[in-house]
C-alpha cells in the first residue's frame, strides 16, 4: 500500500565495511543490531583485505539494542492499561444478543477511562517533577496528544456506529461532540456571561459570538445578547427572539411537524434579514445571516476555523437539522470540498482524515489508520474487539471483505503478547491472549516459559498460571530450569525438590546420581531434609526409589536399629535397582553388620551378600583394572574412584572374611535352634 | 520510532553472531577476533560483559545457547575446524566473615568436537524434546549430530548421525515443532556453481533408524547463507525463512502418504524487497515478525498481518546520521559499561508520530 518507514542508525563501522547490518530479535521483541560483513564458505580462510582491518581498528564495534518507542513508560498509563483490561474482560462475557445499551455502556466505560487518564496526565504535566524531567515531559505530552485524539475519535465512532441511531437525527450528538473537543469558545462565552453588560465592549465580543453560533450554541448566544447594552433596542430584540424561537427537535416529536415548523422559522428569519431589520447592527446581521445558513458568511467563518469538521455540526443545525447518519457521507464530502476551496493550502492531518473516514463510512481505512497511532494498538485492539462483539458492522465487513474475527484475533494476539513481553504486564496480557483461541493458547505457552524466573515467588505464580490452563509443559520447563539452576549453585536440596516436581526422570536420575556418588565418595548424605519427605513421589525414577530406600537404611543404621536395617540392606541388594557405582559402598555397608558378635544377618542372607560380591563387585574391579591399565597415563574416571579405591583388594578380602565368620556364627546358632526343636 | 541503546562491544573485529539466551537476559557474541563474550543484562537494562575469552584459533562464525534446563551451556563453531561446548561453572563460594562475595563464574571447555576436516560453519542445539543434542554443519558438506548422553556431565559428545551432502554447507536450523514431522532439520549451501536446489530438509526415518534427507527445495537455486525455522505458535504447518539472493519463506506441511511414510509438502514464497542478496534471517519469539539482513545496507522488519500475508513494516539503515557514538577515551573500567541512550526518528511521512491538531 505504501512504502515502509525508514529509520537510520548511522553506524560508522557498518557504513564503512560492506554497509551491512544484521539484526536479531530478543524474546521481548527488542532487537539487537550490529555491523555485519558476510563471508562465503569458500572464502573462509582467505586473508582479510587490509582496508577492512583498518576500518575496524578505527571504528568501535557496537551492538544496538533497539526497542519500538512506547508511551507506556509513563506510569500513569499503566493504570489505563489495567482499567481497560477490566472493561475488556467484562465485554468478553457479553454475547451478540446482549442489548445495544450494554455495548454503549462498554464504549462509554472505555472513554471514561481515557478521559480520567487524560485528566491525570494533565495534572501530572503541571507538576514540577515532570516539568524538570525533559524526557518524561515529552512522554507525557505525547501521551496526552495521542489519547486526546483517541477520545475524540472514539466518541464520534460511538455516535455513528455503536449507539445505533441509523434512523434518528444525529445533529444534537454531533454538536455535543464538537463542543467537547473545541472547548475554548465555550470558556470565553462563560467569561462574557460573567462580565454581563461590560462584555459588550470586549474586543472579541462579536468574534466569540460568531464562533458560538457556528458551533450551534444558540441558547448561549441569546443569553449573551440579552446582556448587551442595546439589548432592548429593536434589532437586538428581534435577534434574541428569533434565536429563542428556533424549533429544536425533541425525542418523540413528529418529524413532519418539526420540519414544517423549522422551515417556517427559517423563512421568517430570511424575510427579516431581507427587510433589513438588523441593518443598523452589521455584526448582529452577520450572526443572523449565519443562522439562516448564508453561504458567503459561512465561508468567511470557515476561514477562521481550526479544522474542517469544527463547524460542520453547527452548519447542519441551521441547514439540515434532520440529517440522518446515512446522509452524513454526502454532507461531509460536500463540506470538505467547500472547506478546501476556502483553505486551498490546508494539509490534511491524520486525525482529520480519520474523522473524514468515519463520517464517510470508510471504516476499512479508518481501522487501518487507527493501527498507526503510537499507542501500541491500544485503541485499535479495543475498538475492533468492541465492533466484533456488538456485531453492528457485520454486514459492512462482509461487504468490504474484512475478515473481522481474524482481524480481532490478530490484534488481541499482538496486543496481549506486547503487554506480556515488552511491558512485563503479563497478568494483564494473558487475558487478551485467553480470548483468542488456539493461537493465543500457544502464545501463552511460549511467553510464560520465556519469562525470566527472577524469584521463587514469581516462578510459583507462573506455575499457577500454567496449571490453570493445563500447560503441563510450561510447568515442567520451569521446574527443570530451577532444578538445574539450584544444582549449579550447589543448593542440592532445592535442586532435588524442583527436579521431583518436574517429574522428569532423566533430571531426577541425574541429581540422585550426584547425591549417591557424593555419599559413596565422602560419606556425607546430602538433602536429608528433602529425602525424608519424598514419600510416594519417589516412584518417578527407580534411582530415586533406591536413594529413598537406602536413606531409610542409613537412618535405621544411624539409630542403631540393626535388625530392620539388615533386612532392608538385603532387600536393596536383591532389588536390581542398585546403580553400578554404588555396589562397593552398599557391600561395605554390610561389613559392620556381618562382624556383629550377635549376628544380624542369617546364613541365607550372608550367602546373598557373597553372591553379589562375586556377581557385581568382582567384575567391576576387573573392569576398572583393565581401564586403568589401558589409560594408565590418564586419571581414572571409572566408577571406583572413591576413597576406598586404593584399598579395594583389601576391602574385598575383609568382606570375604566377615562373610565367612558370620556364616560360621549363624550356622552354629541356626543349627542349635533347629536341633532344639 | 525506536529507542536505541548502543553497547560498546569491545570486539576487535566484526561480530559474526549475536545470540540471546532463552530468557533474553544473556547475550553471547562471537567475532573474527576469535573471542566469545557473554553479556548479562542488569536490573536497569544495562548490558555488561560477564565473561570474555579466546575460544578458538580462527574466526568464530556462530554461537548457540542450550536450553536453560541443561544449565548455562553454549556451543561455538569456527574456521579452525572445530566446534566447542562451553559450560559456565560457579567457583567455590568465598566465605569471608564480614562480606558475602558473590561466587565467581567462569566458562570452561567441556568438549571439543574435532570430526570436521573443514571449517565448521554453523552449530545449533536441538529443541529440548530431543534431549541435549547438537548439530553442526561444515564446509565439507557434512551434518553431524552429537548427543550428550549424561546431562550432568557434558564431557562426552558421541556422534549420533552423520549425513553427507554434495555441497558445502553454510547454515542449518532445527525445527522446534513436532507437528506431523519429528526431528526436522534444514541446511543451506552457498555453493555458487550449480543451478540446483540449495536448501535441504532432513528428518528421522523410523525405517532406516537414522536421519535422512527428506526433501530438497528446488525453488531456491541461488547460494543460501542462512536458514531459520520459525518457532511454532500453534500453526499446523512449519515456516522456514531462507536468506539467499532474495528472502524466501517456505511453508512446510507434514503428511503421511498411503504407504505410511512421512512426506513434506512445500510452498515457497519469495520477497524481493531487498533487491540484493540477503545474508541473515531471524524470527521473533511468536513468529509474528522476521528480520532480514540484506546487502543493501538495510535490515528489514517483516510482520504478518491478519490475513497471514508478510509485509515489510520497517527498514533500518546502517548509514545516515542517526545516533552518533563518541568513543570515550579508553578507561578500562568504563569500557564495558559505556553506553548512551539515543533516539532516532524515522524519515518519511507515514508513521506513528502523527501531528494532532
Amino acid at each position: 500500500m505504501s512504502d515502509p518507514p525508514v529509520f537510520e542508525l548511522g553506524d560508522k563501522l557498518a557504513t564503512r565495511c560492506g554497509n551491512t547490518l544484521s539484526g536479531t530479535f530478543l524474546p521481548n521483541n527488542k532487537m539487537a543490531l550490529s555491523a555485519y560483513r558476510h563471508k562465503n564458505t569458500d572464502a573462509f580462510g582467505k586473508p582479510e583485505e587490509p582496508e577492512a582491518i583498518r576500518a575496524i581498528s578505527e571504528d568501535p564495534v557496537l551492538i544496538y539494542i533497539a526497542e519500538e518507542t512506547s508511551l507506556y513508560g509513563e506510569p500513569l498509563l499503566r493504570s489505563l492499561l489495567a482499567e481497560a483490561n477490566t472493561t475488556f474482560t467484562t465485554l468478553q462475557k457479553l454475547d451478540q444478543k446482549a442489548a445495544k445499551a450494554e455495548f454503549v455502556n462498554i464504549s462509554q466505560a472505555y472513554r471514561s477511562i481515557v478521559r480520567a487518564c487524560l485528566e491525570k496526565l494533565e495534572l501530572a504535566k503541571a507538576t514540577p517533577e515532570v516539568l524538570m524531567d525533559e524526557q518524561r515531559l515529552h512522554c507525557t505530552s505525547d501521551a496526552i496528544t495521542t489519547f486526546y485524539a483517541i477520545e475524540c475519535l472514539w466518541q464520534l465512532f460511538e455516535i455513528l456506529y455503536i449507539q445505533g441511531l441509523q434512523k434518528q437525527i444525529i445533529v444534537p450528538q454531533l454538536l455535543d461532540w464538537t463542543r467537547f473537543h473545541f472547548p475554548l469558545t465555550e470558556g470565553r462565552a462563560t467569561d462574557l456571561l460573567l462580565m454581563a453588560e461590560e462584555a459588550s465592549d470586549s474586543d472579541d465580543y462579536w468574534s466569540t459570538l460568531k464562533t458560538l453560533i457556528m458551533l450551534g450554541e444558540v441558547g448561549v448566544t441569546a443569553a449573551i445578547l440579552t446582556q448587551n447594552r442595546k439589548a432592548n433596542r429593536g434589532p437586538f430584540e428581534a435577534a434574541i427572539n428569533m434565536l429563542k424561537a428556533m424549533p429544536l427537535y425533541q425525542h418523540g416529536y413528529a418529524m413532519q411537524k418539526f420540519c414544517s415548523q423549522w422551515e417556517f422559522w427559517r423563512a421568517e428569519g430570511e424575510r427579516k434579514i431581507a427587510a433589513n431589520m438588523f441593518a443598523a447592527e452589521p455584526e448582529l446581521e452577520i450572526l443572523m445571516e449565519l443562522v439562516v445558513g448564508n453561504t458567503e458568511k459561512w465561508d468567511a467563518g470557515l476561514a477562521q476555523s481550526n479544522d474542517w469538521y469544527e463547524f460542520l455540526p453547527g452548519y447542519l443545525l441551521y441547514t439540515n437539522p434532520t440529517c440522518k447518519p446515512f446522509e452524513l457521507r454526502m454532507v461531509a464530502t460536500a463540506w470538505l470540498n467547500r472547506w478546501s476551496r476556502v483553505k486551498p493550502d490546508w494539509e490534511m492531518k491524520s486525525m482529520s482524515r480519520m474523522i473524514m473516514q468515519l463520517m464517510q463510512h470508510d471504516l476499512k481505512m479508518f481501522l487501518y489508520e487507527s493501527q498507526r497511532l503510537n499507542d501500541s494498538h491500544w485503541f485499535a485492539t479495543h475498538l475492533i474487539d468492541l465492533i466484533h462483539h456488538s456485531g453492528q458492522l457485520n454486514a459492512y465487513c462482509q461487504q468490504q471483505k474484512v475478515d473481522l474475527p481474524s482481524l480481532r484475533q490478530s490484534m488481541l494476539l499482538e496486543f496481549g503478547s506486547y503487554l506480556m513481553t515488552s511491558l512485563n504486564l503479563w497478568q494483564l496480557g494473558i487475558d487478551y491472549l485467553d480470548s483468542c483461541g488456539q493461537e493465543g493458547y500457544k502464545a501463552i505457552e511460549t511467553i510464560l516459559s520465556h519469562i525470566p524466573l527472577k524469584s521463587e515467588r514469581l516462578s510459583l505464580k507462573l506455575i499457577a498460571l500454567a496449571k490453570q490452563r493445563n500447560l503441563a509443559d510450561v510447568e515442567q520447563t520451569i521446574c527443570k530450569v530451577l532444578a538445574r539452576r539450584c544444582y549449579d549453585e550447589q543448593r542440592f536440596s532445592s535442586a532435588l525438590e524442583w527436579a521431583i516436581r518436574s517429574k522428569d526422570p532423566v533430571l531426577v536420575n541425574g541429581i540422585t546420581d550426584f547425591i549417591l556418588k557424593n555419599y559413596s565418595e565422602t560419606g556425607i548424605m546430602l538433602c536429608k531434609d528433602v529425602i525424608t519427605y519424598i514419600g510416594a513421589r519417589m516412584f518417578i525414577s527407580p534411582r530415586l526409589v533406591f536413594l529413598c530406600k537406602y536413606f531409610e537404611f542409613y537412618e535405621l543404621y544411624r539409630k542403631r536399629d540393626f535388625l530392620p536395617a539388615a533386612e532392608l540392606l538385603i532387600n536393596l541388594l536383591d532389588s536390581k535397582i542398585t546403580p553400578t557405582y554404588f555396589w562397593p559402598s552398599l557391600l561395605m555397608d554390610s561389613l559392620p553388620l556381618l562382624e556383629s558378635k550377635d549376628p544380624k544377618l542369617f546364613s541365607k542372607e550372608t550367602i546373598t551378600i557373597l553372591r553379589y560380591l562375586e556377581l557385581e563387585l568382582e567384575p567391576l574391579i576387573e573392569r576398572n583394572k583393565r581401564e586403568t591399565a589401558e589409560f594408565a597415563f590418564q586419571t581414572s574416571k571409572t566408577v571406583l574412584r572413591d576413597y576406598r579405591v586404593e584399598n579395594i583388594e583389601e576391602l574385598v578380602r575383609m568382606l570375604r572374611y566377615a562373610c565367612s565368620r558370620n556364616l560360621a556364627r549363624t550356622f552354629i546358632i541356626e543349627g542349635t535352634a533347629s536341633s532344639n526343636k | 520510532m525506536f529507542d536505541v541503546e548502543p553497547i560498546l562491544a569491545d570486539h576487535k573485529d566484526v561480530i559474526h553472531d549475536v545470540v540471546f539466551d532463552y530468557y533474553g537476559r544473556r547475550m553471547a557474541t562471537c567475532s573474527s577476533d576469535q573471542t566469545v563474550k557473554i553479556w548479562d543484562e542488569d536490573e536497569h537494562g544495562k548490558w555488561k560483559v560477564a565473561s570474555s575469552w579466546k575460544a578458538h584459533s580462527g574466526s568464530i562464525w556462530r554461537v548457540s545457547w542450550a536450553h536453560p534446563e541443561f544449565g548455562q551451556v553454549v556451543a561455538t563453531c569456527s574456521f579452525d575446524r572445530t566446534a566447542t561446548v562451553w559450560e559456565e561453572v560457579i567457583g567455590d563460594k568465598v566465605n569471608t566473615t564480614t562480606t558475602t562475595v558473590p561466587p565467581t563464574r567462569r566458562w570452561v571447555r567441556r568438549a571439543t568436537l574435532v570430526d570436521s576436516r573443514t571449517s565448521v560453519t554453523d552449530v545449533e542445539f536441538a529443541p529440548k524434546y530431543l534431549g541435549l543434542l547438537l548439530a553442526t554443519a561444515s564446509a565439507d558438506g557434512i551434518i553431524r549430530i552429537y548427543e550428550a548422553p549424561d546431562i550432568m556431565n557434558l564431557s562426552q559428545w558421541p556422534v549420533q548421525h552423520e549425513i553427507a551432502n554434495k555441497f558445502p554447507l553454510s547454515c542449518l536450523s532445527w525445527n522446534t515443532s513436532t507437528y506431523m514431522v519429528s526431528q526436522l532439520l534444514a541446511a543451506g549451501s552457498d555453493e555458487t556453481a550449480t543451478p540446483t536446489g540449495k536448501v535441504f530438509l532432513f528428518g528421522y526415518s523410523e525405517n532406516a533408524r537414522k536421519c535422512v534427507k527428506m526433501e530438497t527445495i528446488n525453488d531456491i537455486t541461488d547460494p543460501v547463507t542462512d536458514v531459520a525455522f520459525a518457532p511454532n505458535a500453534g500453526r499446523t504447518f512449519h515456516m522456514l525463512a531462507v536468506a539467499s539472493k532474495d528472502l524466501y519463506i517456505v511453508n512446510i506441511r507434514g503428511f503421511t502418504d498411503s504407504s505410511g511414510n512421512s512426506k513434506l509438502d512445500l510452498q515457497t514464497v519469495k520477497f524481493s524487497d531487498h533487491n540484493c542478496p540477503v545474508w541473515r534471517v531471524c524470527w521473533n519469539m511468536l513468529a509474528t515478525m522476521l528480520i532480514s539482513t540484506g546487502d543493501d545496507g538495510c535490515v528489514r522488519i517483516w510482520c504478518i498481518n491478519y490475513s497471514r500475508q508478510w509485509k515489510c513494516a520497517a527498514v533500518l539503515k546502517a548509514e545516515g546520521g542517526g545516533p552518533t557514538y563518541e568513543p570515550t577515551l579508553p578507561t578500562p573500567s568504563l569500557a564495558n559499561t559505556a553506553s548512551a541512550t539515543a533516539k532516532f526518528y524515522k524519515k518519511g511521512t507515514i508513521g506513528n508520530q502523527v501531528p494532532w491538531h
